[in-house]
């Protein structure tokens, strides 16, 4: 990991809406294909960093580099992943993976052969006809995040992308979104509420603080895949992230 | 009850509700068979009509005069009034300038036009599908523009992060997630199209259901009348049961709570 080229770079990133001081000098970096979680409390400003990172707003101070240059979303290709199913309605589930490819004119056998991988890591080849009305919500919510890795893109955010799901399927498709990364090389960038769910997923964790937020910790976690919960090691660092948040 | 049982009770409804209008029909003509013809004599008179031509025009070429306007009148009025719509929908400035002159148009019933475009156009056949168009006009791009305003916020946010250009945004989010919208308004401009092209035949024509009803008064025939008026409403259900398939097949995506 530590020779792992560096993909994006977040530099002093401060953002002021007048008075309020939302985030307040952030700097973290991403390897390129790293998977990283950040937990928060809520409120501490999290959808205006994750707006500052999909270049829908500007920071006040700071920049963000992706390759070593200014992060510029004509040039760069940065995914999303919301928290609520997002989906075409009406977009088969294959359309709704090719959408992305089909945006960016990638040409008719690329998008053919990158829907065809993503259906098949997702094990969707029964369903690719089927309409978002046709689903359960965890299908369309997998369908998205098909739709996201099925780009490439050069970060992958994910807004807490699980946050509808029972504990059962979360397990279902925490194993699932490793799979994708794994294949797919892409680098993520994960939030999410849930230290289990952070401790089973991420290489890293980066902790924010209450606002104004800036990072807390940054948390390595060094344990093989598959993870089990039951771990000791996996105990002990959730632990350690745990006690982190109690701290606010 | 099972979805097939209900199908059969909900036709058996739809016939039975018919018959009965047939047998108020039947009723009412038969105190006052000279003003009102029956059915039988209606059906008579529908036979007699395509032994012999009125205007030596067939029956069906009467229906199809009266098509080919709504037709053409429909055609103009989707392209104009999907297109400005979609730009009213999109732009907020579009929309100031544009609505307002909408508005005060809207509530001019398109007959009170026919004047007017007499006046300008003369009697021939552009001006009856110029009326069509206004009676067609109003509702696709009503609902188009509402429809388009109202394109959920996600879908939008989701074709920015994939960085959609406007063509893109417009193609690719929100023209599909409008179209329910505009095929309302569509099915709307039909209807109200099929009525104004009945009026516009009924000033001055030489062809069409409208000029057989005109015909009709003017020979007291009261069966004639009757004929034209069936075939009106007729026509004017299979337009719209067509449109409705049209619009399942479009909108297959939809669903169907």
């Amino acid at each position: 990991m530590e020779n792992q080229e560096i993909k994006v770079q977040v530099n002093h990133l401060t953002k002021r809406f007048g008075d309020l001081l939302v985030l307040n000098d952030i700097s973290f970096n991403i390897k390129k294909g790293e998977f990283v979680c950040i937990v928060g409390p809520t409120g501490c400003g999290k959808t205006t960093f994750l707006n500052l990172l999909t270049r829908l707003i500007d920071p006040t101070e700071g920049e963000i580099l992706i390759d070593g240059e200014p992060a510029d979303p004509k040039k760069h290709s940065i995914s999303f992943v919301f928290q609520e199913p997002s989906a075409f309605p009406w977009l088969t589930a294959q359309q709704n993976i090719e959408y992305g490819l089909r945006i960016k004119k990638k040409s008719s056998e690329e998008i053919a052969a990158q829907s065809e991988k993503i259906i098949g890591l997702l094990g969707l080849e029964k369903y690719r006809n089927a309409y978002p009305h046709e689903m359960s919500v965890s299908m369309e919510q997998r369908v998205v995040i098909g739709r996201a890795f099925a780009l490439n893109p050069d970060l992958l955010l994910m807004d807490e992308p699980y946050g509808q799901m029972d504990i059962k399927m979360r397990y279902y498709l925490e194993d699932e979104v490793i799979r994708l990364w794994q294949a797919t090389g892409s680098t993520v960038l994960f939030i999410t509420h849930n230290l289990e769910e952070a401790t089973y997923l991420a290489e890293r964790v980066l902790i924010l603080s209450n606002k104004p937020a800036n990072i807390k910790a940054n948390i390595n976690v060094d344990l093989p895949r598959p993870r089990k919960v039951s771990d000791p090691e996996f105990i002990k660092i959730r632990k350690e992230i745990t006690d982190m948040i109690k701290w606010w | 009850m099972k979805k097939n049982q209900i199908k059969t009770r909900d036709m058996l409804l739809s016939a039975l509700s018919i018959l009965g209008l047939i047998a108020v029909w039947f009723l009412v003509s038969n105190s006052k068979p000279d003003f009102f013809p029956t059915p039988m004599a209606t059906i008579e008179r529908l036979i007699r009509l395509i032994e012999k031509p009125v205007m030596k025009i067939s029956i069906l070429g009467h229906v199809l005069a009266s098509l080919k306007r709504v037709v053409l009148a429909l055609i103009a009025a989707i392209i104009l009034g999907v297109g400005i719509g979609l730009f009213m929908g999109w732009n907020k400035k579009v929309r100031a300038a544009i609505n307002p002159i909408l508005m005060a148009l809207r509530p001019i019933p398109p007959i009170a036009w026919i004047p007017l475009i007499i006046l300008l156009f003369g009697i021939g056949e552009f001006p009856k599908v110029l009326l069509v168009f206004i009676g067609a006009f109003f509702p696709i791009v009503m609902n188009t523009m509402s429809g388009v305003a109202l394109v959920e916020d996600m879908y939008l946010k989701v074709g920015k992060i994939y960085k959609a250009n406007t063509a893109q945004m417009l193609r690719h989010v929100v023209f599909p997630a409008a179209m329910p919208a505009i095929l309302a308004g569509i099915k709307i401009a039909i209807s109200s199209g099929w009525m104004v092209v009945v009026a516009a035949e009924m000033l001055s024509s030489k062809s069409g259901l409208g000029f057989l009803i005109n015909r009709g008064r003017d020979s007291y025939d009261v069966a004639l009348i009757m004929v034209a008026m069936i075939l009106i409403g007729v026509v004017g259900a299979l337009l719209s049961a067509v449109f409705t398939l049209i619009e399942r097949k479009l909108c297959g995506w939809m669903s169907k709570e």
